[in-house]
């Protein structure tokens, strides 16, 4: 069993940090709340809703990015994005706008119409968050969303994160935790699928 | 949040954009089936036919197999790569990753069907002339009860490590039913038409093939659970 006796609020809006040694369940807890995994027991509760019992209402408010992308490699960026609009339902004018901003944001517009498998690591990567960000999600789950990317775009994703931190909830897992000190609000340690530590991030030890 | 059938044809037509992108797999399908019905026509074709029943249980013998070809990467690839996790975390309700991979694999084998029939009609020496409309229905129904076994069966069989040995294993027992009564009705369209045996068999057929779809897309959220 991944998680034992979880007991976890995390706050609207802000950035939260999921910090842990391999094993210690950031991500079971990452795929429970994303409705992938079904806990053996107890209860969870995602935007008011269970994901369970309601897992479409909860996708609606989802944006997912992995260590793996969600691309198509075949497809070009804007037909992968196009197909990710018509799953999330999203309007024609609502989608470019995003389309428009989001890959000007991540400078990938003039990768767009070019096949994903033509693409390098970095740019894919930029792509697959632009992907996760276009219907604007409410809950942010970046399960070690660094890992693979290059120094400007971390930088670009730092900077988007923060400037939306006050506007949407994300809940990050990273290995670098001198990275994840600086960028989240609270925190949460989990070791062997047990919380040992959570709070605010001016709490948080890093030799834990 | 778009509606399921919606979302089951952006899969589908997804899926048919990456094919004919990728073309190797669907042309491997033809020329699989091609090579099967000259090895057959050469084995059994004599006096410049073969016997209709022989004929039309070949014929779906040889897309059965073909299916085999189609179906069992279906889910694989979205599998291997991850994309499965983006199919599992948008809003849309199971059955419509199902639907949609069904709608995509009925397109496929019936782009091969299109050149394979009349081939096999031409080399067997025998006609499905008889009866069209009743040709192209049991076709249809045919190729989609058979990828509607098939999408289960591929999908079913993606958490094994040994898919290749296990979608057969799965696929074959499902899918026998329906092959059984394609092969008869197709008899019966060959030899000549006796309407009322043929809408009994096509009606048990098409039960079969509403059977599949309904309780493969209402247990599909299990098979797209890790």
């Amino acid at each position: 069993m991944a998680l034992k006796d979880i007991s976890l609020d995390f706050s609207e809006n802000g950035i939260q940090g999921l910090f842990g040694a391999n094993g210690a369940g950031k991500t079971t807890l990452m795929r429970i709340i994303s409705t992938l995994l079904r806990p053996h027991s107890g209860t969870i509760s995602v935007m008011g809703f269970d994901p369970q019992e309601e897992p479409e209402e909860v996708k609606k408010y989802l944006g997912l990015v992995g260590d793996k992308t969600l691309l198509y490699d075949e497809l070009s960026g804007i037909e992968n994005l196009r197909f990710y609009s018509k799953l999330y339902g999203l309007h024609r004018d609502f989608f470019e706008t995003q389309v428009e901003e989001l890959s000007q944001r991540f400078a990938i517009k003039t990768w767009l119409e070019e096949p994903v498998k033509n693409l390098s690591t970095g740019l894919k990567k930029r792509l697959d968050i632009v992907r996760s960000l276009i219907h604007n999600p409410m809950l942010l789950l970046l399960d070690e969303p660094f890992s693979g990317l290059d120094k400007d775009t971390t930088e670009d994703f730092w900077d988007y994160l923060n400037e939306h931190r006050n506007t949407r909830t994300t809940i990050v897992t990273t290995h670098n935790l001198a990275l994840g000190a600086n960028l989240c609000d609270e925190f949460v340690t989990l070791r062997k699928g047990v919380v040992i530590n959570q709070g605010p991030i001016s709490q948080f030890d890093q030799t834990l | 949040m778009t509606s399921g059938l919606g979302a089951a044809l952006a899969i589908a037509k997804k899926d048919i954009i990456i094919q004919l992108r990728k073309k190797f797999e669907a042309f491997s399908m033809f020329l699989f089936a091609l090579i099967a019905v000259l090895a057959y026509s050469f084995a059994l074709v004599s006096q410049g036919s073969i016997p209709a029943d022989v004929g039309s249980a070949m014929l779906w013998v040889i897309i059965f197999f073909m299916g085999m070809f189609g179906f069992a990467p279906i889910f694989l690839s979205e599998s291997e790569t991850g994309t499965l996790r983006g199919l599992a975390t948008a809003p849309i309700p199971a059955w419509a990753v199902y639907v949609g991979k069904v709608i995509y694999g009925f397109v496929l084998m019936g782009i091969v069907e299109v050149f394979l029939v009349p081939i096999i009609s031409i080399l067997f020496g025998f006609s499905f002339l008889n009866d069209i409309p009743l040709t192209v229905a049991v076709l249809v129904v045919g190729t989609l009860d058979l990828s509607a076994v098939g999408s289960m069966a591929s999908a079913l069989v993606m958490p094994s490590e040994a898919k290749a040995t296990v979608f057969p294993l799965v696929y074959f027992p499902t899918a026998t039913s329906g092959l059984i009564l394609l092969i008869e009705i197709t008899k019966i369209i060959v030899l000549g038409p006796g309407v009322v045996p043929i809408m009994l068999l096509f009606e048990i057929l098409l039960a079969h093939l509403i059977a599949m779809l309904t309780l493969s897309a209402s247990v599909f959220h299990f098979a797209l659970s890790p």
